[in-house]
């Protein structure tokens, strides 16, 4: 024992006992847009050159916040470089298990290249050498070398400066936690300076939010600051959620779970990877099939019956990790004009531990439901609009996410674009609400209610034992009536009795505590949704229905709070947008659940269902 | 699974983590001129502030890892929670199999 050495231990200085707030009071502005990633950035700009003023808040820094930081590719749709549409459509439509969005998906289509140039504009997508070719950063993890070489292009700080660029002033690190409404319209939000604790109203003629999606607690996966703040704001004014079912399928590493550093460092320090160019109307059907394989059943059997070996030799040595291409042009290596190079990024640590970020729901498939029209501004509710993934239930990719890589970055700028013109086309000519003092009051009132609790729960504790309710395979993966009904009677639990009694001991607990409220409400939700939806379905896997059910659920289930309580709805998808539905089953369906040819009596073909990603 | 202090003299007071993390754990001591990691328990681990840290002051524990939806896997699959990712090599030494 005489060997023994111990590190001692910093100690760190206080928190300082008052933070100043560098806000005002009160704001009045034509657009305030909540959240400020990719739609939100878009949405903003866009609002901007339609002419209104624009106030944009966000619960971190722009650039920083949510998960625009972190993707690793951009993709879009190009005519003049071969890419077919029709095509396309035939791979989204199979691949979204007949249940994509095909009008959003056209404005993908149509839209996505015109995005790519503005974000190159903005240098959000400015190219420069990964991490294992410009030198020895990746031999020797040199991040900050790597960072300080190509700093200038760094994307992250193009939030800002393009916010600068078109006079756009921000809020950040202010958690918007409530809509203002006057004679059933919107008219503003209050908000909570997280350091300060200082409150915030502000007056709009519209809000626009584009807030993401959200986890109960990120375990490798970079959501941690999404917590389903827009679909709370939503649901409170009574209007329809769509997509809760429907599951993300990011995954973590085998030898470092839950270490979100260890999984995406150098994709978070290299540029975002161009991609697009890869279906084509003799590979559509096998893309989507075999997206289909990747992203809904390498989920299911990840997560039920593990992907490392007994032995430990799935650890991979990242050194040595051969990562090809990957959603890269067909044409790319032939023609020198084609930019669409594919995700090339310096290896991290293998993905094999599926289910990142527990809660979260598959890109795009959830939010606010505004029918299936191309539109943002939400029915039956003025002034507000919704853009962006977890927010605005778009669903150009159905049940899965048979889109390729770097369809999110590119399709929530679009969303967000969309977003952004129709709120600036709104506010034109409108007056703004007079203030209606006692509603501002209430809602002051109720973000700081935790900090007048004497007890009370803690939310990190509620958070903790919501991941446990949540989090495991039986609830969230290969669902069950009795499981997914057991979850539901905890959480409900929470709901009428930890919720209310959350306590707070700082402004940073009282962002905790309403966090942890939208939480509760998301899962109620996804509950909910899971139970209603008898049938399995892209990344919605019903273990004791493990088969889809055409006849039944071809269709958008929405959940709202009705006035005798929750309402689920059926919104059944147009039909020329569901496949030929005289097809034989396995002509329709290329890729199979566990159980679904027992079920459905034929032998399902032996499939490399994808486990092994990278 | 959180962002730890490897040294409180490095830090320089650019407040970097303090604007950068998405998650509010970091605190400004003003008088002191230096961050504070004020609730670590909120840390997702996601490295931004030690990717931007001027002072390198600022390094990466595995110790209180967060398990996914689910953690079946290899039973002699090593963890890496007794690896603190703090100087460059770290990662590499660990998946070369060097480290425990």
């Amino acid at each position: 024992m005489e060997n023994l050495t111990v590190k001692p231990r910093v100690i760190e200085l206080p928190r300082p006992e008052s933070v100043p707030c560098p806000y005002n009071e009160s704001y009045t502005t034509d657009v305030l847009v909540i959240g400020c990633g990719f739609a939100g950035l878009n949405a903003a700009v866009s609002a901007k050159l339609g002419g209104a003023e624009v106030l944009v808040m966000d619960k971190g820094r722009p650039g920083y916040s949510g998960l625009s930081p972190w993707p690793s590719s951009f993709r879009w749709f190009d005519p003049e470089r071969g890419d077919r549409e029709e095509a396309y459509m035939a791979a989204i439509r199979e691949g979204g298990d007949y249940v994509s969005n095909l009008a959003w998906y056209k404005c993908w289509i149509d839209e996505s290249k015109g995005i790519f140039e503005r974000l190159t504009d903005w240098g959000i997508l400015a190219q420069y050498p990964k991490a294992s070719e410009a030198g020895d950063f990746f031999e020797k993890e040199d991040f900050w070398g790597y960072r300080a070489t190509y700093d200038r292009l760094d994307r992250h700080k193009k939030w800002i400066a393009t916010l600068e660029r078109y006079e756009i002033p921000f809020l950040e690190h202010t958690m918007a936690a409530d809509l203002l409404t006057k004679d059933g319209a919107v008219c503003g939000a209050v908000a909570l300076h997280v350091p300060s604790g200082a409150t915030i109203t502000v007056r709009a003629k519209a809000v626009l939010l584009a807030t993401g999606g959200g986890s109960y607690k990120p375990t490798g996966y970079p959501v941690g600051t999404d917590t389903f703040d827009g679909e709370y704001m939503a649901w409170k004014l009574g209007l329809p959620i769509a997509g809760k079912e429907y599951e993300d399928f990011h995954s973590t590493s085998n030898n470092a779970p839950g270490n979100v550093f260890y999984d995406n460092h150098w994709q978070y320090l290299e540029n975002i990877w161009l991609c697009g160019g890869d279906v084509s109307e003799k590979n559509a059907s096998e893309y989507a099939s075999n997206k289909g394989n990747i992203m809904a059943l390498g989920r299911v059997r990840g997560a039920v019956y593990g992907v490392a070996k007994s032995d430990g030799s799935e650890i991979q040595d990242v050194a040595t990790a051969n990562y090809t291409r990957r959603g890269g042009s067909q044409v790319y290596e032939s023609d020198p004009e084609e930019l669409r190079s594919g995700k090339m990024s310096t290896p991290v640590g293998r993905s094999d531990l599926a289910g990142a970020a527990t809660g979260m729901c598959c890109h795009l498939t959830s939010g606010v439901f505004c029918g299936f029209e191309v539109r943002n501004d939400v029915p039956g509710m003025p002034g507000l609009f919704v853009a962006g993934d977890g927010t605005h239930c778009t669903a150009p990719s159905g049940a899965a996410y048979p889109c390729g890589v770097g369809f999110t970055s590119c399709f929530c700028s679009i969303d967000g674009d969309h977003a952004g013109k129709a709120a600036a086309a709104w506010v034109r000519g409108k007056e703004l609400a007079s203030a209606d003092e006692e509603q501002i009051e209430a809602k002051l009132a109720e973000i700081s209610a935790p900090l007048q609790r004497e007890k009370g729960f803690d939310p990190n504790w509620a958070r903790d034992v919501l991941h446990s309710i949540m989090a495991p395979y039986w609830v969230s993966v290969a669902k069950t009536e009795p499981t997914l009904r057991a979850a539901l009677t905890q959480v409900e639990y929470m709901r009428d009795n930890v919720v209310p009694k959350l306590a707070a001991a700082s402004s940073h607990d009282l962002r905790l505590c309403m966090e942890v409220r939208h939480k509760v409400l998301s899962a109620e939700l996804k509950l909910r949704a899971s139970l209603f939806r008898a049938e399995s379905r892209g990344t919605h896997y019903r273990a004791d229905v493990p088969y889809r059910r055409d006849e039944d659920y071809l269709c958008a289930v929405t959940l709202r709070q009705g006035e005798s309580g929750i309402e689920l709805e059926k919104h059944p998808v147009p039909d020329e947008w569901t496949g030929e539905s005289s097809a034989a089953y396995t002509d329709r369906y290329h890729y199979y659940f566990p159980g679904e040819g027992k079920a459905k009596g034929f032998t399902p073909p032996k499939t490399n269902w994808g486990g092994k990603r990278g | 699974m959180s962002v730890v202090r490897i040294d409180l003299n490095r830090c320089i007071g650019c407040e970097n983590c303090v604007n950068i993390c998405p998650m509010d754990v970091f605190y400004f001591n003003a008088e002191a001129h230096k961050s504070v990691i004020a609730y670590p328990e909120n840390c997702q681990s996601c490295g931004q502030c030690f990717l931007n840290c001027k002072g390198r002051a600022l390094g990466i524990s595995n110790d209180l890892y967060a398990f996914p939806i689910t953690a079946f896997r290899g039973a002699s699959s090593a963890p890496m929670n007794r690896v603190l990712i703090t100087e460059p090599g770290v990662i590499g030494e660990f998946t070369k199999g060097k480290l425990p």
